[in-house]
């Protein structure tokens, strides 16, 4: 008869079921990271990437580890996306881990969020004399150095080696300018019969490129948009008409995009070209079997550099860490040790500290190499890298492709998608 | 003391009055108990964030800062000044449209067609309902995208240069995927169609009743009150659809805003923009449309349900 029970023998177990349950809804909680042995300083240290990352991750961490004995960090990363939605919510309810990679796209966000510590409060444990000026500058949120980049990277314009020496084209050299480039996308049409590259109307950063390169840019100083409607249609007028001359690729092929190398037309086997940060390039090694190589960016008509060396990820220890000393120990560890150096190589770039850049340079490998002898073709002859960009900014790169969807599918006219946008763009920084 | 109550229980179980209070409330205290788990999720898990959602969509809150209150400024932004927003509205709504009449039509068809069905039936009806259980996850969706992408088995066959790549036909891609999954419906009327007295059909066959006439003047107004339960239930589901367009359009709604569903663009505001304001205030204004077309279809189906008791009256 179980279900004839006393108050007083009920209770308990009411009382019991109650407190499980508590505990199964907020998730285990303890202490966080209390499986390491007593006494020992715990930091979590969460990246984005791929496999690859995180195995050279994971070894220098070790690596680390012995070095500092009483320091265990525990690990963790995802794929972009998920990262980047994970770490806000962490963030959101004060709960972010105590060394975390950023893009440059969260900089501003996070920082005027209050989740990231001042790094200049420890400058002891974190030493920036080696890393170039400007590059540690895309770490600054009003004059406070709230992270530090990790590697730098710029865009190229990555191609299939083998089309291209067919369409009787030669390598592109520093300095080309866009309409060398254009007519250069309309000479592989011609030959090959396939687009010459991707449509980079729906790209903001290569729009960002083209802009600079009249010398102009994204955002003002004070983060307001740092161009106007006229700009923008001019862009999507230029890539609208090669998009109708077959020049670059069509609006089925461009509105595919997701940030996948898989799902470029270069990567697909349907174009000679596409736009695209060096890091990730290594992708294409696998898809085009008869070789890439990579190019430059195009200039201004008048030879004006658009393209920069931009951070290509970085490193921030949390305003509330608990460890905010030894957060930065480890930051200072994956960015200035010689032998953490070697192991993560050019897994985030071409490492910022300058004497590490130069040591490691001669033992580089495969694609680390020519991404290292390419970003050697074009040092010393880039403009600086404009600030971080404002915190509305990361949807604004989603917004950019959604309207330029608009034209490629001739929906709207480049002047109508671009007040669109300018539109969108306005209440998006406003808030 | 435990001793001298076990039995005073017992006995009088049987004769206490209903409504007599104090001894009631011992065995409510039971319940509450067994209640507890489901209490206790419906209050952190459901009510809570709910209540904190409703006082979200007053402000300009970005997951980083502390919320602002900002009045009604995300509901008039919303209806004044987002294009976007209409447009996913449209493309729901377009959709809904779309959607949920194929697939109970599609339900009923298969069905109609299995309740006559001697042998095999049990495995027929385990193989039209997979799809329901299979469907909504990512991967079926993504498996989707590959057969609907240009290059994809669609395209091959029909040379259509892929539907998801066109903005006149990623809505239909994305309903096909839904219609497809006609399973939880099927498996309801097929119980409902069970429920008709088989005497109607053989005094209407005696009659000289063709097959479209008693399908019409039997099936139809029999089966009406399991029409419009699925009817509600897969309106609801339509008014939420999110993975596939999801998975179709890689999270942007493309292509050209194509199949921007409503939850796609709040998704889009709250997490990628991080607008949960603003995100919030569509939650809740999809809840009372929600609603509101919910009461609609209830208020309709005075003039078109047929409940068998009512013929008892």
């Amino acid at each position: 008869m179980p279900r004839i029970r006393t108050k007083e023998s009920w209770k308990p177990r009411a009382a019991a079921t109650v407190l499980a349950l508590c505990a199964l809804l907020t998730g285990c909680s303890g202490p966080d990271g209390s499986g390491g042995a007593g006494g020992e300083v715990v930091l979590r240290y969460t990246w984005w990437g791929n496999p690859d990352r995180a195995a050279r991750t994971q070894a220098a961490v070790e690596l680390f580890e012995k070095k500092n004995p009483g320091i265990d960090v525990q690990t963790s990363f995802a794929g972009y996306e998920a990262y980047k939605q994970k770490l806000a919510t962490q963030a959101a309810g004060g709960d972010a881990p105590d060394v975390m990679q950023l893009d440059y796209r969260m900089i501003d966000q996070y920082a005027s969020g209050g989740v990231l510590l001042d790094l200049a409060e420890q400058r002891r444990a974190l030493d920036t004399a080696e890393f170039e000026p400007g590059l540690l500058a895309t770490g600054r949120v009003n004059g406070r150095q709230y992270a530090v980049p990790q590697g730098r990277g710029t865009e190229t314009m990555v191609y299939d080696t083998e089309k291209w020496r067919a369409a009787g084209l030669a390598p592109p050299r520093v300095g080309w300018t866009w309409s060398e480039w254009a007519d250069a996308m309309r000479t592989v049409a011609e030959k090959t019969g396939e687009p010459g590259g991707t449509d980079p109307g729906q790209s903001e950063d290569a729009f960002e490129i083209w802009l600079r390169g009249q010398g102009r840019a994204l955002y003002t100083e004070d983060r307001r948009l740092g161009f106007d409607v006229d700009d923008l249609t001019r862009w999507w007028t230029f890539t609208d008409r090669l998009r109708r001359e077959g020049a670059v690729s069509p609006a089925e092929q461009t509105t595919q995009l997701d940030g996948s190398v898989e799902n470029t037309p270069l990567g697909r086997g349907k174009a000679a070209s596409d736009v695209n940060w060096d890091a990730p390039a290594s992708g294409y090694l696998a898809l085009v079997p008869t070789g890439i190589s990579l190019a430059p960016m195009p200039a201004g008509e008048d030879g004006t550099a658009g393209q920069y060396f931009k951070p290509s990820m970085f490193m921030g220890v949390a305003a509330d860490s608990g460890h905010p000393e030894e957060s930065a120990r480890l930051v200072d560890f994956l960015l200035n040790d010689d032998e953490a150096a070697q192991i993560l190589g050019a897994t985030r770039g071409i490492p910022v500290n300058e004497s590490i850049r130069e040591d490691i340079a001669a033992d580089l490998k495969d694609f680390d190499r020519t991404i290292y002898e390419y970003q050697a073709t074009v040092e010393g002859r880039l403009a600086p890298p404009p600030q971080a960009p404002p915190s509305g900014d990361s949807a604004l790169q989603t917004t950019f492709q959604r309207d330029y969807d608009q034209v490629s599918y001739e929906r709207m006219s480049p002047r109508e998608a671009a007040e669109n946008y300018l539109i969108e763009a306005k209440a998006e920084l406003r808030s | 003391m435990t001793t001298t109550q076990l039995p005073t229980t017992v006995r009088k179980k049987g004769v206490r009055p209903p409504d007599r209070p104090g001894r009631p409330r011992r065995r409510e205290g039971a319940a509450w108990v067994f209640l507890s788990p489901w209490v206790l999720g419906a209050c952190v898990l459901t009510l809570l964030p709910m209540a904190v959602s409703l006082y979200l969509s007053f402000t300009d809150y970005d997951l980083f800062s502390a919320p602002n209150w900002v009045g009604l400024r995300n509901y008039t932004q919303m209806f004044t000044e987002d294009p976007r927003y209409w447009r996913s509205v449209a493309t729901t709504l377009m959709y809904v449209v779309i959607a949920v009449p194929l697939q109970l039509a599609l339900a009923l068809l298969v069905a109609l067609a299995l309740r006559n069905m001697k042998r095999g039936r049990g495995f027929y009806r385990s193989a039209f309902y997979a799809p329901s259980l299979l469907g909504a996850s990512m991967s079926i969706a993504l498996v989707w995208r590959a057969i609907f992408n240009d290059g994809g088995t669609v395209d091959n066959l029909l040379g259509t240069g892929g539907w998801v790549n066109r903005p006149g036909w990623a809505l239909f891609a994305v309903a096909l995927l839904t219609v497809w999954q006609f399973g939880a419906p099927m498996v309801i009327f097929l119980a409902g169609l069970q429920q008709i007295p088989g005497e109607l059909y053989e005094a209407a066959e005696v009659d000289g009743a063709s097959v479209w006439r008693r399908f019409l003047s039997i099936t139809v107004p029999m089966l009406s009150p399991v029409i419009f339960f699925n009817l509600v239930l897969q309106t609801i589901q339509a008014f939420q659809v999110f993975t596939p367009a999801f998975a179709i359009s890689a999270g942007k709604g493309g292509p050209a805003d194509s199949t921007l569903f409503y939850t796609l663009y709040l998704y889009d505001r709250g997490f990628v923009a991080s607008h949960m304001g603003y995100a919030s205030a569509m939650a809740w204004v999809l809840l009372f449309a929600i609603g509101a077309v919910t009461a609609i279809l209830f208020r309709t189906s005075r003039s078109w349900v047929f409940y068998a008791s009512e013929g008892d009256r």
